[in-house]
């Protein structure tokens, strides 16, 4: 708990909390009753699953001859929109991984929501692995399992294959850190619970947590360990993700660049995505006092970093694509700026190369609605670079004959609207009924990093003896 | 092949005619019949029905929708308890027959499995087709057409009572023979002689009958030309074999004009390029729209219909120069390449050959002088060998029509003739027709012509038929039935019957061959022996006979009046001119309710399920029209065709626009009803010829627009060098001219792409299959693309799926435009040449030996075999897709949805599918797996055939024989483009082409990837000047 | 009856800083205690308890290896020996197709070995009823607890050496 934090660095909780104030104010929105911004966001997410899950279901009874895909395009808004989740759901890991490993404390307030985006972002793009299949029932045939087709097996050449593994591998590791990380604040809660049934549930999935000296240190042990294990696991995913496309030889698919280029992307969207739904969070449950604009800032700083580095990688792949004198590799991008697809190629510079770049001035960094709105556009941005990868190079590849265009049907577009549904209707669910910041990791810090905080060794100071709370302002 | 009367049983209560059954027979899907009428008085169609009857629905919609998601149910089936001797479930029966359409003709081997016919493919033993046409291969589908009539008809009702029908008909012929009424049988081409000895015996029994021929696509100006120039009016057989140098004006002989199955195997002959042979005929066009011919051409210029006289005049007057022969007067020309033509042809002097397609006796003339002139007549034109396949006659046609008209007619019968269809006097017909006091149809289902009858007396197809064909004088075919499904009749037995003969046309038709086939030949000493060789041949071929060699045609050399016909006609032409052309697929029409046929792509378009107008780049800018704008088509001021939509065609002459003929029918089936519109009444009756151009011809925009259906929708090369092509006199300089060797540059240097790679590859040690396509014999007819779709049991999509890219033809040909001349940015090279030089590229599964799709598949549902083969296993395909994305060369084919669904409520999506009734599916091959949905399939190189051969070796104890195993498309191509084998064995064609050419013209598409290709292509090489 | 061996003294704090001192004052006085209860780890507190450092690493690089085996041994077997099939041209073993399957499968065995060792040495999991010797532990408090019976000095003189290093209080906590 010791490191030395310098005095210029901006306090990460606010308001001069207390222990017990932190707790107050992360049990108030599970024990209390929903707020009425909760019920009206929970009721449109609720919405949005229901027309989507519509779409999904016919699509699965038809066949995905209902989507917009032909002979040339076998793959276009799905696994766009695979890609695109998956992207988003590597901010959660690695915020709370890597940031751990560097002992960035102010991770500590948002991780725990960055993590569950993360698990529900996978979940998303799970249903368009599924989803994107002929014949989804045979989806287990994709798993190494003995089977009565005599000793078949699958081929551990093909790309989906390590999808797969790391996929699944990904979203296990990633529900264990995360759900490890959240039992203590569950016993929290269950020691709180003031009625029989809370107190039953909570205290299941409390796992009987009772906090002492011995468990914490192996607890910290573990936690330090997952997220070592964790790190490399976030960089391998979307690596792999990419090999879907490198290892493949359409032009324009088959580029060494792609994992560097696709972990920041994935990175980029996933910060963005993050502050996105922190924004709102922090605005529904008042807890502007633990997400606080220097959490907002540093995380702009990194999309900074990571949009630039998807720029660069851009222009190296226009750049090589040309210096290898490859005809085809050429066309491919030559086709992706000026060909039938240009819109798409110039909505992906703009919103993913451009925009970031204001996060450069102070103003808009550590302005909300700046951030917010950015925040989206970064996401858009990121939907059209795997659109442009995914369907522009397939459209025109190497016999001219077979080129086509992709136009989306309502199916494609409802699909999509289903994964975003289910997203938010998980997320809502989770900032209701589980703590959304972590207390325990949120109390370790206080000391080093709040305001107002009784300073070393002063015991004498009582918790009452602090002013006023201000998000007592708010609510009352 | 006594018994040629198999039925097939539904289930054993029609075995057993249980009354129950039969009551129901009638009604396809009896079961479902209480559905319909509860639907039908349901509240949401307006009825009556009340709360409790809509619950009812309601609950019996829930049972039936569960019952439909449960196992289908297992229908009863007859096994062969005492099997028919010559049938062995399992094993296919092959029996040679003849497919004949009025003129259209191919010797065929029918492929039979359990009784049932499921594939046609050339008779080698006929030394006229050899291969098949697309619509030969189609025409097995046709048997299995839900359209056809079960039994006759009556007054449009239905009746099952052939002798009431043979007794009520003769009565009424007597009648109108008696009181000396006028009887007309009208028909198209008939190539059988015993048939029309068959219509001569009714004729005598009626004397007041006369035999009226016509062909949709007339051809009468040729004989006629020939009456006035030899005093014979006859069609020559023209051998294009002999020619060194072609010209061909407005005639698409290797498309549609007279036999372009025959020509084509002659034309390829002069086009083939090896080792031992370096020099290829050369062939200049001259014609209106893009032809297939035009599209194989050396030397394209595109000419106005009208100007077809004029360019024949101008050739003959050039050549005349030439041999010093005095000219003839017609106003001159301006047109490219008449002067290298005329050279060319004079140059190949004795070894020259003219044709013209135009139907203009004064045409035909100039063009017989210019072929006396050149001394084709003897080696590139054979009078003595007159071939019958048009002996349409317009003139009778025409005057039979105006007799309908005026009443005079008391009876006519309408044998495998629909004139109410493709005739241009078709509406005056409609209107006369029910006039008449008697009118039969022969035709097999109620079609425009057949509708407007008293009587439709079913005719047989021909796989359920006896019959002969003379297409050649002198070379004789078998028609042999294979089955027999409906209640219908032979055209020929029916009107025996009504001659009053008791003889059956079985019996006929072998007197008649006793009596005078027989003689023509001496090896068989009895007639029965010599009748079984004949039917297990198909074909007795005595060759031209009883003809009078010693007197040679003498050329009348009068031309005169013709070249001042010739000025006259071209005079007329003004305005924007427009000419009909016929598809190779759907032809004159005739099958048009094919639905291979119609989803067959046109040669030169790619388009299919539809007709359009062609029209030139400049046109549309002019009018400023895009592809599928709506136009309606004025000619001589009345509109006869509307709501056409446009078809930016390169190639296509400024101030011309074509139409293709064969569309619009609107009583022939579901796929072919109301597809396009009928170009038919465009033609016009010109001096006795019916002429396919019409000139002064306006069009005007209607507004709105309809998709046209293609399968390629960019149309030029962009510069790739995936079709690789050069001309003849760098070829004769080096082998490999227009070759293109990919490098790659190595830490070793520079190396050939194919040598860097990090595996060891797999060794084939029994067999190697491979395929070598020749780019210069492909004329790009599309006969494979049906006859892979026939053998391996590919579905037909329909327009929508077409429109959408989702065509599942495992085979494909591929077709580039050159762009304009010096183009080079990306942009200009999209655009394609107003006049495209053009190459035909079939394009399958390459069977890559490091095969990017095997590599991407998770499940492991394709890799390859120890033969080359790319294999690809249905049913343990999850449906990725990522094998079709990484597929360089997108030849593999998803099922998107359930194309072989059921028709149950009439309403399917994919009804056009054969596999979509009861009766279309038997001809799907049982060899081959229906593909489900949501898996993934292409060209296994029809690896159950492969299979089958291997067996048969196996069984003989014996290795396979070199080309004994042939796949679908190497084994229907005429012209021999496609050539496949196994290239481990050096006996094996392929083994010698590959060998010699393999550092020549032999190239793999995208060599640089490495992926390679079990296929290799040859080299186009084109018989021009260097550029 | 009561059980007292189940007997305890919970002596409550308000701030880690003071219990940290507290407890070496407390051991140092010959005071045998159970165990401490905090609301989040505290840094120090286990060598402060004098515990050993916990081997859970070794446990994790182990379950690690295993995957690491487990996926080349079960790629190996597949594609090369069960069902050798041509794939692509490739050779049967592809070495470079190895590498993502097997780097997934360390870290999953790692990861899921790891946690389920630190439920089964915790002695936690799904259900599992903790022993709570005062409800604030997980809240903001700071316990103590001192097991009675297993303690050779007197309840009561415990009691003022706990209160004499900073406990705010000091309970009596009996289980049954």
């Amino acid at each position: 708990m010791h490191q030395v934090t310098s005095q210029v660095r901006e306090p990460l909780v606010t308001g001069g909390k207390t222990y017990r104030d932190v707790t107050e104010d992360i049990c108030r929105q599970v024990e209390g009753k929903p707020t009425k911004e909760w019920i009206i966001a929970f009721s449109i997410s609720l919405m949005l699953l229901t027309y989507g899950g519509y779409c999904l279901g016919w699509t699965w009874w038809e066949g995905i001859g209902v989507w917009g895909l032909n002979k040339t395009i076998g793959w276009s808004w799905d696994i766009t929109n695979f890609v695109w989740w998956v992207g988003i759901g590597h901010a959660g890991t690695l915020i709370s991984a890597v940031l751990l490993l560097f002992r960035q404390k102010w991770r500590t307030s948002i991780n725990r929501a960055a993590e569950a985006m993360t698990i529900f972002a996978v979940l998303c793009a799970a249903t368009f692995i599924l989803a994107h299949m002929g014949r989804p029932w045979m989806a287990y045939w994709a798993l190494p399992l003995p089977n009565t087709f005599g000793s078949l097996w699958v081929n551990f050449n093909s790309a989906l294959v390590w999808d797969v593994f790391a996929i699944s591998t990904y979203l296990t590791v990633s529900l264990v850190f995360w759900y490890i990380g959240m039992v203590p604040d569950l016993a929290t809660i269950r020691d709180r619970a003031q009625n029989k049934i809370s107190r039953f549930i909570y205290g299941i999935m409390s796992f009987g947590w009772d906090g002492s000296a011995r468990t914490w240190a192996r607890y910290e042990e573990v936690s330090l360990i997952l997220a070592g294990l964790s790190t490399p696991l976030v960089l391998s995913v979307h690596t792999i993700v990419s090999m879907d496309f490198a290892t493949s030889l359409i032009p324009g698919w088959h580029t060494t660049i792609f994992p560097p280029y696709f972990v920041a992307g994935a990175i980029f969207s996933g910060f963005a995505m993050v502050l996105t739904l922190m924004l709102v969070t922090r605005k529904v449950f008042h807890l502007e006092d633990y997400i606080t604009i220097t959490h907002m800032e540093t995380m702009n700083k990194i999309i900074i970093l990571t949009g630039s580095i998807v720029g660069v990688a851009y222009i190296t792949e226009i750049f090589i694509a040309f210096y290898s004198g490859v005809e085809y590799e050429s066309y491919a991008f030559a086709n992706r700026v000026s060909g039938p697809y240009w819109w798409a190629y110039w909505s992906m510079m703009t919103c993913n190369v451009i925009s970031p770049q204001l996060f450069w001035f102070k103003k808009i960094r550590t302005s909300i609605a700046a951030t917010f709105v950015l925040s989206i556009i970064v996401n858009i941005g990121m939907w059209f670079e795997r659109f442009v990868i995914i369907c522009t190079s397939l459209h025109r590849d190497f016999l001219p004959s077979s080129w086509a265009m992709f136009y989306p049907t309502m199916y494609d577009i409802g699909d999509y609207i289903f994964s975003f549904g289910l997203f938010f209707t998980l997320f809502f669910l989770f900032a209701k009924f589980l703590p959304v910041i972590n207390m325990a990791e949120v109390k370790a810090i206080m000391k080093s990093s709040s305001e107002k905080m009784p300073t070393k060794g002063s015991s004498s100071v009582k918790p009452n003896s602090i002013v006023q709370p201000s998000f007592n302002k708010n609510t009352e | 092949m006594e018994d040629n009367h198999k039925r097939y049983w539904k289930g054993l209560e029609e075995l057993s005619n249980d009354p129950s059954f039969v009551k129901l027979a009638d009604q396809e899907f009896p079961a479902y019949i209480p559905v319909k009428e509860a639907h039908a008085s349901s509240p949401v169609d307006g009825g009556n029905t009340g709360r409790r009857d809509f619950l009812k629905l309601l609950g019996f919609g829930v049972a039936a929708v569960s019952l439909a998601a449960c196992e289908t149910p297992v229908t009863k089936t007859i096994p062969y308890l005492n099997k028919p001797e010559e049938i062995t479930p399992g094993v296919a029966n092959w029996y040679s027959s003849t497919f004949t359409d009025g003129g259209e003709y191919c010797s065929v081997l029918v492929k039979t499995r359990e009784g049932r016919p499921i594939k046609i493919e050339g008779n080698p033993s006929s030394s006229i087709s050899g291969g098949t046409s697309a619509k030969a291969q189609a025409s097995v589908l046709s048997l299995y057409d839900e359209e056809r009539l079960r039994e006759p008809m009556v007054n449009g009702n239905p009746s099952k009572d052939w002798a009431k029908i043979d007794a009520a008909i003769s009565s009424q012929l007597a009648q109108v023979a008696q009181s000396g009424g006028a009887i007309r049988l009208v028909s198209s081409t008939i190539l059988s002689p015993s048939t029309k000895g068959v219509i001569a015996d009714f004729i005598t029994k009626y004397p007041t009958t006369k035999h009226v021929v016509y062909d949709a696509n007339s051809a009468s100006a040729i004989w006629q030309a020939n009456q006035a120039s030899f005093g014979k009016a006859v069609i020559p057989s023209y051998d294009f074999s002999k020619a060194k140098t072609i010209v061909g004006v407005g005639c698409d002989f290797l498309g549609t004009w007279i036999s372009p199955e025959v020509f084509s195997k002659q034309y390829v002959q002069t086009r083939k390029l090896g080792k031992s042979k370096k020099e290829m005929s050369r062939h200049f066009q001259f014609e209106t729209s893009l032809s297939l011919t035009g599209a194989n051409a050396d030397y394209r210029t595109g000419i106005k219909p009208s100007q077809e006289g004029l360019v024949v005049a101008a050739l003959y007057n050039k050549v005349a120069k030439l041999a010093g022969a005095s000219t003839v007067n017609v106003p001159a020309v301006e047109v490219k390449y008449l002067d290298q033509a005329a050279k060319d042809l004079y140059k190949a002097k004795g070894s020259a050959l003219v044709v013209a397609g135009t139907n203009d006796t004064s045409v035909q003339i100039l063009v017989n002088a210019l072929n006396n002139l050149l001394g084709s007549y003897g080696s590139t034109i054979d009078l003595t060998k007159e071939v019958y396949y048009k002996q349409g006659n317009d003139a009778d046609m025409a005057s039979f029509i105006a007799e309908a008209e005026a009443g005079k007619v008391g009876a006519v019968i309408f044998y495998n003739a629909n004139p109410v269809y493709n005739h241009p006097g078709a509406a005056r017909l409609a209107k006369a027709l029910p006039s008449i006091s008697l009118s039969v149809s022969f035709a097999d289902r109620a079609d425009e012509t057949a509708s407007l009858c008293k009587f439709i007396c079913p005719d047989n197809h021909y796989l359920e038929s006896w019959d002969d064909a003379e297409p050649v004088r002198g070379f004789f075919s078998l028609v042999q039935p294979t089955i027999s499904l409906f209640q219908t009749r032979q055209a020929q037995n029916s009107l025996l019957k009504w001659a009053g003969s008791q003889q059956d046309y079985y019996a006929y038709l072998q007197n008649r061959w006793r009596t005078l086939v027989f003689p023509l030949q001496t090896k068989a000493a009895d007639f029965d022996k010599f009748w079984i060789t004949s039917l297990h041949d198909g074909v007795f071929e005595p060759g031209p006979y009883l003809t009078d060699t010693s007197a040679p045609f003498t050329f009348n050399t009068d031309i005169a009046s013709a070249a001042s016909n010739v000025a006259q006609a071209a005079a007329s032409g003004k305005g924007i001119e427009l000419s009909l052309y016929e598809k190779v697929g759907i032809g004159n029409g005739s099958m048009a309710n094919n639905p291979w046929l119609q989803e067959l792509p046109d040669g030169i378009s790619k388009a299919c399920w539809d007709n359009y107008l062609t029209i030139p780049q400049k046109l549309a800018t002019d009018m400023s029209l895009a592809q599928g704008d709506l136009v309606s088509v004025q000619v001589a001021g009345k509109t006869v065709v509307d709501e056409i939509p446009v078809l930016i065609q390169p190639g296509q002459t400024n101030g011309t626009v074509s139409l293709a003929i064969g569309y619009g029918r609107t009583k022939a089936g579901k796929a072919a009803n109301n597809v396009g519109k009928n170009a038919y009444p465009i033609a016009s009756l010109v001096n006795n010829n019916i002429s396919f151009a019409a000139s002064g011809v306006n069009i005007t925009k209607t507004g709105g627009s309809r998709e046209i259906a293609q399968t390629q929708t960019h149309h030029t090369i962009m510069a790739r060098p995936i079709v690789q092509e050069s001309v003849l006199s760098e070829y004769q300089k080096n082998p490999g001219a227009g070759r293109v060797y990919p490098t790659v540059t190595t830490a070793e240097g520079v190396l050939p792409a194919t040598d860097v790679t990090l595996w060891n590859g797999h060794i084939k040690k029994n067999h190697s299959w491979g395929m070598a396509i020749d780019l210069n014999s492909c004329t790009g007819c599309g006969a494979c693309v049906i006859s892979c779709q026939a053998e391996n049991n590919i579905p037909v999509v329909g327009r929508q799926e077409v429109i959408n890219r989702r065509e599942m033809h495992w085979l494909r040909i591929d077709r580039y435009y050159s762009s304009q001349e010096g183009a080079h940015t990306n942009g200009e090279l999209e655009v394609a040449s107003d006049n495209p030089e053009v190459v035909f590229q079939p394009m399958l599964c390459q069977h890559c030996s490091n095969a990017p799709c095997e590599t991407v598949c998770p499940v492991l549902a394709t890799t390859h075999s120890s033969e080359g083969l790319n294999q690809m296993t249905y049913n343990r395909c999850i449906g990725t897709r990522y094998c079709a994305n990484n597929c360089p060369y997108k030849v593999r084919r998803f099922n998107w949805f359930k194309y072989f669904e059921k028709d149950i409520e009439g309403d399917l999506e994919f009804a056009t599918n054969p596999a979509s009734n009861d009766l279309g599916r038997f001809v799907l091959n049982p060899d081959v797996t229906v593909r489900s949905r949501g898996v993934m399939e292409k060209c296994t190189f029809c690896v159950q055939k492969i299979q089958e051969g291997k067996l048969n070796a196996k069984k003989e104890r014996r290795t396979v024989a070199p080309d004994e195993i042939q796949t679908a498309c190497s084994q229907s191509c005429a012209t021999g483009a496609i050539v496949f084998g196994d290239m481990n064995n050096p006996e094996s064609t392929i083994s010698k082409i590959l060998a010699t050419e393999n550092k020549e013209r032999a190239f793999t598409v995208l060599e640089e990837l490495n992926v390679k290709p079990q296929i290799s292509y040859l080299t186009k090489i084109r018989n021009k000047d260097k550029a | 009856m009561t059980n007292t061996s189940e007997k305890y003294l919970v002596g409550v704090y308000d701030d880690e800083e003071v219990l940290l001192s507290a407890i070496s004052q407390v051991r140092r006085s010959g005071v045998k205690i159970h165990e401490v209860f905090t609301p989040f780890p505290i840094h120090g507190l286990d060598e402060a308890l004098g515990y050993r450092r916990t081997r859970l690493p070794i446990a994790a690089f182990l379950f690690g290896m295993t995957g690491t085996a487990t996926a080349i041994t079960m790629i190996s077997w597949m594609l090369g020996f069960d069902w050798p099939m041509n794939i692509g041209g490739k050779n049967h073993l592809p070495p470079p197709d190895y590498v993502p399957v097997t780097f997934e499968l360390t870290v999953l065995f790692a990861a899921l070995g790891l946690v389920f060792t630190f439920l089964l040495s915790n002695d936690i999991g799904p259900g599992k009823q903790a022993k709570i010797f005062d409800l604030r532990s997980t809240d903001d408090k700071f316990i103590m607890a001192v097991n009675v019976a297993k303690n050779k000095l007197a309840p009561n003189e415990i009691e003022t050496i706990l209160r004499d290093n900073g406990a705010t209080e000091v309970n009596v906590k009996q289980f049954d």
